[in-house]
């Protein structure tokens, strides 16, 4: 009786214990986030704040300009911003439609077999370092943009361009996509298509209208994973954006310039304004992601209030 | 939903038709039959921040006058890349670059071809040399540590070693007065005690820091394992903290350089030693199909500064 009463007693303060560890790891890692935030928002903040020991920079010209030039000092992000949405976006235009119809080939008309190792294939692809995915569009992306160009006779920066940039983002975000739309479709309950089947409604019929329909706001999901991918990748998109030093650019052809590039591109090598300035441009970047994934996240809430 | 699709798809017809517009207006811009004579010049840059650019800028003082429409690349072999790729591209690689690998095509300045010889006696103009200064004699914190700077000077401008460092490190050094470490060695007793516990600081110039890194890197075996410390922070800072009011303060250093000449402020005649370690040099360079062979500093000017657009048939 004691030693059962002795027991419990221990059990309870072990739990105690694991609580307090728990609760500790969560703290430690909710403070990251803190920490990070923090840390990139005093850096990022103080060119702009009067008193700034390099010389304090207009914080309208700088979200604003159309010009960035380290050069002359001069930091205009606003054409970078908007470089970096067309990008993502268009990425995104392209990836969706193919991930989504891959999504339902995979988890409902595929054999087995088949369904079971593409997946496999396409989560293989998730798993490739984004520097592999540069090596890749810098060799074979940036060589098909310069054959097409010079077809159409169009010079280009030897194929570097917003549309390998593009291209490569479409690549990137697809298994992401993928994986959500697959996950999605086959949440979807098993009733609902027996139900349009019996109503007489075709296999494809009720792929479309009844199974894309149930399975949207998971698809949308996984639109947002995709696109904050997009926006984000550093590493490959400078290997094949070309870095351009004003804009915004429309042309497809025509080299560009994204938040996450101009913040690597020659990250290591500099000090001072240059420096800090990226801190600003990772706030700006934060910023657009923030608001974009809102943006989406209220459409998503009207699809899914539509039946 | 339907309202949304329409909202993307009046989107996406919006984003094609400018696309396209733009690509029209290139396509009047250029002439198709030839792909390098008369087509736009696609000009290439390092980011501000590389000392390869400061290096060129320099040399045809170039000032903040680049192009606007220049393409920024990352490193010295994305540049070799990318204008080994673009039959309209020109820009600029250090002289260590492997050319033919990249499909590039160096081009002389002003008549005279890139090598290490034009570049030792001074007739290659596009080049900079790599300096140093030490503290002044008896001004470091012990004889010990005042010898080892001594043997880190004689191993990085005597010995074979030391060169063979310097140059695989991107320096154009001359090798022919260069003697065997050992032999150099000698001369300096504290090499074979244990060093561990005296640290060499570095600063100046942020070019050389490669160049520095990688021999003392390869001295500290050689000198009793003893410590070092880069602060590399800009050409400007290497005098005031090794000779001038800067010398005694907490940013003090033993050995400075400077990744130009010394001017006329820096008075280096009080340092122990001061001197240069390899000279640095930049060439332009074009796609090896390109008729091009020479360039002088107005044609790489106007280039560079965007009032010259197209190549010249040769």
């Amino acid at each position: 009786m004691l030693a059962s009463a002795k027991r419990i007693k221990r059990n309870k303060t072990l739990d105690r214990l694991f609580r307090y560890l728990f609760m500790g790891m969560a703290i430690l890692s909710a403070s990251f986030i803190v920490i990070i935030v923090l840390f990139v928002c005093a850096k990022g903040i103080a060119p702009f704040l009067p008193g700034y020991e390099y010389g304090q920079v207009d914080l309208i010209s700088f979200l604003t300009g159309s010009v960035y030039r380290q050069d002359r000092a001069t930091y205009g992000v606003g054409f970078i911003i908007i470089n970096t949405l067309i990008c993502s976006f268009l990425a995104l235009l392209i990836s969706f439609p193919i991930s989504v119809l891959t999504a339902l080939f995979i988890a409902k008309i595929a054999p087995n077999k088949l369904g079971k190792a593409m997946q496999s294939v396409i989560e293989l692809l998730a798993s490739v370092p984004s520097v592999v995915y540069g090596i890749f569009a810098s060799g074979v992306i940036t060589a098909i943009v310069r054959s097409i160009a010079e077809s159409l006779g169009i010079a280009t920066f030897g194929g570097s361009s917003l549309l390998a940039v593009i291209v490569l983002l479409a690549i990137m975000i697809f298994p992401t996509l993928t994986s959500m739309s697959i996950t999605a479709i086959r949440a979807v309950d098993h009733d609902l298509e027996s139900a349009s089947l019996a109503l007489g409604a075709t296999k494809t019929q009720t792929n479309f209208k009844v199974v894309l329909t149930a399975a949207k706001s998971g698809i949308f999901a996984g639109a947002i994973l995709g696109l904050g991918r997009a926006f984000g990748e550093a590493t490959a998109v400078s290997m094949v954006a070309g870095n351009k030093l004003f804009g915004p650019t429309f042309d497809l052809f025509d080299i560009t310039r994204t938040l996450t590039s101009t913040i690597l591109t020659g990250l290591k090598e500099t000090t001072g304004l240059d420096y800090d300035i990226r801190f600003s441009i990772g706030l700006v970047l934060i910023a657009v992601i923030f608001v974009s994934n809102w943006i989406l996240n209220q459409v998503k809430k009207r699809i899914g209030n539509q039946v | 939903m339907k309202k949304i699709f329409k909202l993307l798809v009046v989107a996406l017809i919006a984003i094609s038709l400018t696309a396209c517009q733009g690509a029209g207006n290139q396509t009047e811009g250029t002439q198709t039959d030839s792909p390098t004579t008369g087509s736009t010049i696609n000009v290439y840059t390092r980011d501000a921040s590389s000392g390869t650019r400061e290096a060129f800028e320099d040399a045809i003082g170039l000032g903040e006058d680049l192009t606007d429409s220049a393409s920024e690349v990352s490193s010295n072999g994305d540049m070799a890349t990318r204008v080994g790729q673009d039959t309209n591209g020109i820009g600029y690689v250090s002289l260590t670059t492997d050319f033919e690998a990249n499909n590039i095509k160096p081009l002389s300045f002003e008549g005279v071809e890139a090598s290490t010889d034009t570049v030792l006696d001074g007739s290659y103009k596009m080049q900079r040399p790599f300096k140093f200064m030490t503290r002044a004699a008896g001004d470091f914190e012990s004889d010990e540590k005042e010898e080892l700077v001594q043997a880190f000077i004689a191993f990085i401008t005597e010995s074979q070693e030391g060169l063979t460092v310097v140059s695989e490190a991107g320096g154009i050094v001359d090798m022919s007065n260069a003697r065997p470490w050992s032999e150099v060695a000698a001369d300096y007793p504290v090499l074979n005690s244990d060093n561990s516990a005296i640290t060499l600081r570095t600063g100046g110039s942020t070019s050389v820091e490669k160049v520095v890194s990688a021999a003392l890197e390869a001295f500290q075996p050689l000198a009793g394992n003893v410590q070092y410390a880069m602060a590399q922070t800009g050409s400007g800072d290497a005098f005031p903290r090794t000779l001038a009011d800067e010398k005694d303060g907490p940013n003090a250093i033993d050995i400075g350089f400077t990744s130009r000449e010394f001017n006329d402020e820096e008075d280096v005649s009080g340092a122990m030693e001061s001197g240069e370690i390899c000279k640095d040099a930049v060439v332009v360079v074009v796609e090896a199909s390109n008729p091009m062979t020479d360039i002088t500093t107005q044609e790489a000017y106007d280039i560079f500064s965007g009032t010259k657009t197209t190549f010249d048939a040769e």
